[in-house]
């Protein structure tokens, strides 16, 4: 069925998006993988330590930090944050005047700058005049110390990662949409309330969408906690609060000119997500075969 | 049955609204803070709109971080990213639209993959990769990104998209003689301009707001784009809250716009 010449134009529309594919991650993966091995600082030749690096983040307390943050900030996000989208895709999928603004208002905090959106908490989140502590203040409850407070700032960070829920939340919307009506009239005759149509038929229905959605939200909380905890913790408050991952290997790699053992850290923190999220799909497995049966 | 829709429904708005507002708050704080006039102590209650209006910051924001030049730079960038993004990934979405089922599923699956991958796991791998060509310091780490279409969910968009046209216009592009260039130019792209629309605003977004790139690619302070400027201001005078804060909106306002835009001209008519 195809011809050489429609099979080499294909090839030739697909080449950039391949030399990209290759170069902007397939070789990247492997200098990291073979950087681990070297300590290198840009300036001298790379130097080559076996597994050296690995040994060195075994016993570095601030790395152990870095991975317990990074743990803490996902077990505690990641459900919040799926329970926000889905909650509030439940809310707002049906078509009726105002959805779409109230839709667009909340996916609009995703479309900010990162680096805009934390200078906004560098704002709320100040102890003595920021709205956050204003306004508990004026309600009589406590007030965090959000900069000087490991526990606080830490808190701090999840609470502003819960306003980006945006694209979860509108891949929630999608999936909901996705389940034939008929189900629903099926259960409303049936006479089902809403606990019963939620557990029954919208979770199980949603249930691959939101694993996907909660595996992605993993590997995207590697990502999303870097530009807080540098511009608005700088890692701290001390020791090490607010230093999760992605901080730790910028710290290492870009400030302290030490690409080996950044790289050593990425490869480290690469695994951890994989294990996170294999673990994930045999909780999701648990799960959908318990709401099934 | 009505009564019982109309109900439902204002129930739906009755909880929907807090959560909106809620939503908005961090940038209605962005903006009312912003205009507070320097040199008045902080507020000792929450205030929305500061009185007196001190329009006079965004001026002086944009005399500190010499705004022209960041928002110039910026704006080079997102030209040569933005079209070569939504060129790489209409190309790829359309020729493995035209690919049979397993090549297709292979770069599917790739590209799912890929899209998996935090943009911080590869930051050292890339680095070494333009510092070994001695690219740093110039623009071409920032737009290289356009390769991968800025990101491969675009390219997925543009798949899905493309997918759902009828076959038989490209079979009767095929029997007209058109190369799969040809199809992509005069068939394909035409009937698929909302996506483009979208692809476009949202590569744009990304390229603007982009902060990790630019920060570990750019030492030189002519070169740098806006949110880089927006770190140096943080960094500068980190008292002068007012100031900080009429920097990030000016930083969104483009962002924003460019998704309102999106948000009426597309999602709309996909009911979203």
């Amino acid at each position: 069925m195809f011809r050489d010449a429609e099979r080499r134009g294909l090839v030739l529309l697909l080449l950039p998006y391949l030399l990209g594919l290759i170069g902007l991650i397939g070789i990247p993966a492997v200098f990291t993988v073979v950087m681990s091995l070297f300590q290198y600082d840009l300036l001298r030749p790379p130097a080559f330590v076996g597994l050296d690096n690995f040994g060195e983040l075994a016993g570095d307390r601030i790395f152990h930090a870095a991975v317990l943050n990074s743990l803490a900030f996902v077990l505690l996000a990641v459900p919040l944050r799926l329970l926000g989208a889905l909650g509030l895709s439940l809310l707002l999928h049906k078509p009726m005047r105002g959805a779409s603004a109230y839709r667009a208002a909340i996916y609009l905090p995703t479309v900010v700058p990162e680096i805009a959106y934390a200078l906004i908490w560098i704002w709320l989140l100040n102890p003595l005049y920021g709205p956050i502590n204003l306004a508990l203040g004026a309600l009589g409850l406590p007030t965090p110390r959000w900069f000087t407070d490991p526990v606080a700032a830490r808190w701090g960070v999840v609470l502003l990662s819960l306003f980006t829920i945006g694209e979860g939340f509108l891949v929630a919307i999608a999936a909901r949409r996705l389940i034939p009506g008929e189900l629903y009239e099926l259960a409303a005759t049936e006479r089902a309330g809403p606990f019963a149509t939620f557990r029954h038929i919208t979770l199980p229905f949603m249930a691959p969408s939101l694993f996907l959605l909660a595996a992605r939200d993993v590997i995207f909380s590697l990502q999303l906690t870097f530009v807080p905890a540098l511009t608005i913790f700088n890692g701290g408050p001390p020791p090490n609060a607010t230093t999760y991952l992605p901080f730790f290997i910028y710290r290492n790699g870009f400030e302290y000119l030490r690409y080996g053992y950044a790289a050593a850290a990425t490869l480290v923190m690469f695994l951890v997500t994989v294990a996170i999220i294999a673990l994930q799909y045999r909780i999701a497995r648990r799960w959908t075969d318990a709401l099934l049966h | 049955m009505r009564s019982c829709t109309d109900r439902a429904s204002r129930w739906r708005h009755a909880l929907a609204l807090p959560f909106a507002v809620l939503a908005l708050l961090p940038l209605a704080m962005m903006v009312g803070g912003s205009l507070r006039q320097l040199g008045l102590p902080p507020p000792r209650t929450l205030e929305l709109v500061p009185a007196p209006v001190a329009w006079e910051n965004y001026a002086q924001t944009a005399d500190l971080v010499n705004l022209g030049r960041l928002m110039l730079n910026s704006l080079i960038v997102a030209v040569l990213a933005v079209p070569l993004s939504v060129l790489v990934a209409s190309w790829a979405g359309f020729a493995i639209s035209r690919l049979p089922a397993r090549p297709a599923r292979l770069l599917l699956g790739v590209s799912l993959a890929a899209l998996m991958i935090p943009l911080t796991a590869m930051l050292v791998g890339r680095f070494s990769i333009f510092a070994w060509l001695g690219v740093t310091d110039t623009y071409l780490p920032l737009v290289a990104p356009a390769l991968i279409g800025t990101s491969p969910l675009y390219v997925l968009i543009y798949y899905w998209a493309f997918r759902r046209l009828p076959g038989e216009l490209f079979e009767a592009a095929r029997l007209e003689g058109f190369s799969p260039f040809d199809a992509w130019r005069r068939v394909g792209m035409p009937l698929v301009r909302p996506v483009t629309v979208a692809v476009a605003t949202l590569a744009f977004g990304i390229s603007w707001g982009s902060f990790i790139e630019p920060l570990i690619y750019l030492f030189d302070p002519e070169l740098y784009t806006v949110p880089l400027g927006l770190r140096s201001l943080a960094l500068l005078d980190p008292t002068r809250v007012p100031l900080l804060l009429a920097g990030a909106t000016i930083a969104t306002i483009p962002a924003a716009a460019a998704f309102l835009i999106v948000q009426r001209a597309f999602l709309r008519d996909i009911g979203l």
